[in-house]
């Protein structure tokens, strides 16, 4: 017993540096698939108030470019409200998607997996699952929610995968990320039949109940066709400028809930 | 005793905040992420014990983890570098020369040896940091890469806030 102690007393730091690390690990271990996110859940209330007084600050360097493409996508809804007034009624009673307007207040670009702060949560109706776009395409998804505050995991995520379809042949394959540059995706599975132009157009496809169809995620940048493969892939070029992001809209699917008790489950 | 104390509480405070709000949001290219709270480990006076430094620089790495949101990351890799520290610090530099000095530090020590501490150290942590969040051995080259573009940006980080900070020679 005694030789017990004078080992743990000589080797204490060996052991301590062992217990932390361990305990360092099995965080890593538990956060990694992305809907364990406990701790980050936990701390949001504290670290998203703090990001939302830097943010606050941060906001009055960029009021002008913002005041822009705020005015911008305001015309843009002006005319797309011109286009359907004609049958209002209808339009408002069959409501399928929601948007809720939130401002990002964290953002990262340089991780393998890549995470969004919004300012908006649970109390404004936001839930896990739900889809985030912005006024130039596809952003990502909420994966976590605190009262007043969300995370995003957004495109760049080595966990990310949007379902998507080109827009000229309604072809569909999946979004990924490339892991490297925070501008360029890559497109998988598609039918290597298929003859992919620069340029090629793809949007969501609507299958997900996250995001309404035909929102764009990107346009095609290079083919890299594999002949041996019965898929081929392509890289894009994502149309949301990730490190500019400031607005987003959360997707609310009020059907959400029906469309998923049609879902076989096992 | 006090002044060391609150010394170090506000080196803690002021570090972690430069780190989530100044240099976490500097880009500079896809692979160079400067690391600059790491510093706080560096400075920590000669004298002390193991343990204290093990946790302490556990509650650093934590710190930083909470705000981005990556439990255990830096945690992780703080804790590495505070262990490997001493091993560092016995290899450049003899134990005559640490006798008399109070911390690590460039006043004391010479820039020429905290240099080169500073980088040996960085490396460390770099390397735990990138090889954790890569967590496959697909991305080993990625991982390198990182740790070889980022050290030396980070190492060039740590020196300016050395100088910006220098006490007037009295």
């Amino acid at each position: 017993m005694y030789n017990l102690f004078i080992f743990i007393k000589k080797y204490s730091a060996v052991i301590l540096f062992i217990l932390l690390e361990t305990l360092c690990v099995v965080m890593i271990v538990h956060s990694l698939p992305y809907q364990n996110r406990k701790m980050v859940n936990m701390s949001n209330d504290i670290a998203g108030g703090m990001y939302k007084t830097t943010s606050n600050w941060k906001d009055y360097f960029n009021l002008r470019s913002e005041n822009e493409i705020l005015a911008q996508y305001n015309a843009l809804l002006m005319s797309k409200l011109a286009n359907e007034s004609a049958d209002t009624d209808s339009v408002i009673s069959s409501e399928k998607f929601v948007f809720i307007p939130a401002h990002v207040i964290n953002n990262s670009l340089n991780e393998i997996n890549n995470y969004i702060v919004i300012d908006k949560g649970r109390t404004d109706g936001i839930e896990p699952g739900m889809g985030v776009i912005c006024d130039k395409g596809v952003v990502g998804k909420v994966i976590n929610v605190s009262n007043n505050f969300a995370s995003v995991m957004s495109l760049l995520n080595s966990y990310s995968v949007v379902s998507c379809r080109f827009l000229d042949n309604q072809y569909v394959a999946n979004v990924v990320w490339d892991n490297k540059d925070f501008r360029y995706g890559m497109v998988k599975d598609i039918p290597s039949h298929l003859i992919i132009n620069k340029g090629d157009t793809l949007v969501t496809s609507g299958f997900s109940n996250s995001y309404p169809a035909d929102i764009i995620i990107g346009t095609v940048e290079s083919n890299e066709k594999n002949s041996e493969d019965m898929f081929s892939t392509a890289r894009l070029r994502f149309a949301t400028n990730f490190s500019t992001l400031r607005y987003v809209y959360v997707v609310k699917n009020n059907f959400k809930a029906e469309m998923d008790s049609l879902c076989i489950t096992h | 005793m006090y002044n060391t104390l609150i010394r170090n509480i506000l080196r803690f405070i002021g570090l972690l905040f430069a780190q989530v709000f100044v240099f976490d949001n500097i880009r500079l290219g896809n692979y160079i992420h400067p690391y600059v709270y790491v510093l706080f480990v560096m400075l920590l006076p000669f004298e002390t014990p193991k343990w204290r430094l093990l946790l302490e620089s556990f509650l650093m790495g934590i710190s930083v983890d909470i705000f981005n949101g990556t439990p255990g990351l830096n945690a992780a890799a703080t804790v590495f570098m505070a262990f490997m520290r001493p091993y560092v610090i016995g290899i450049t530099s003899r134990k005559s020369d640490i006798e008399d000095k109070n911390e690590p530090s460039v006043s004391e020590m010479g820039l020429k040896w905290f240099l080169v501490y500073a980088l040996l150290l960085l490396v460390l942590h770099n390397m735990v940091l990138f090889l954790l969040e890569a967590f496959s051995i697909n991305l080993l080259g990625l991982a390198m890469l990182e740790v070889l573009s980022s050290v030396p940006v980070s190492l060039l980080a740590i020196i300016l806030i050395i100088y910006c900070f220098k006490p007037m020679k009295k």
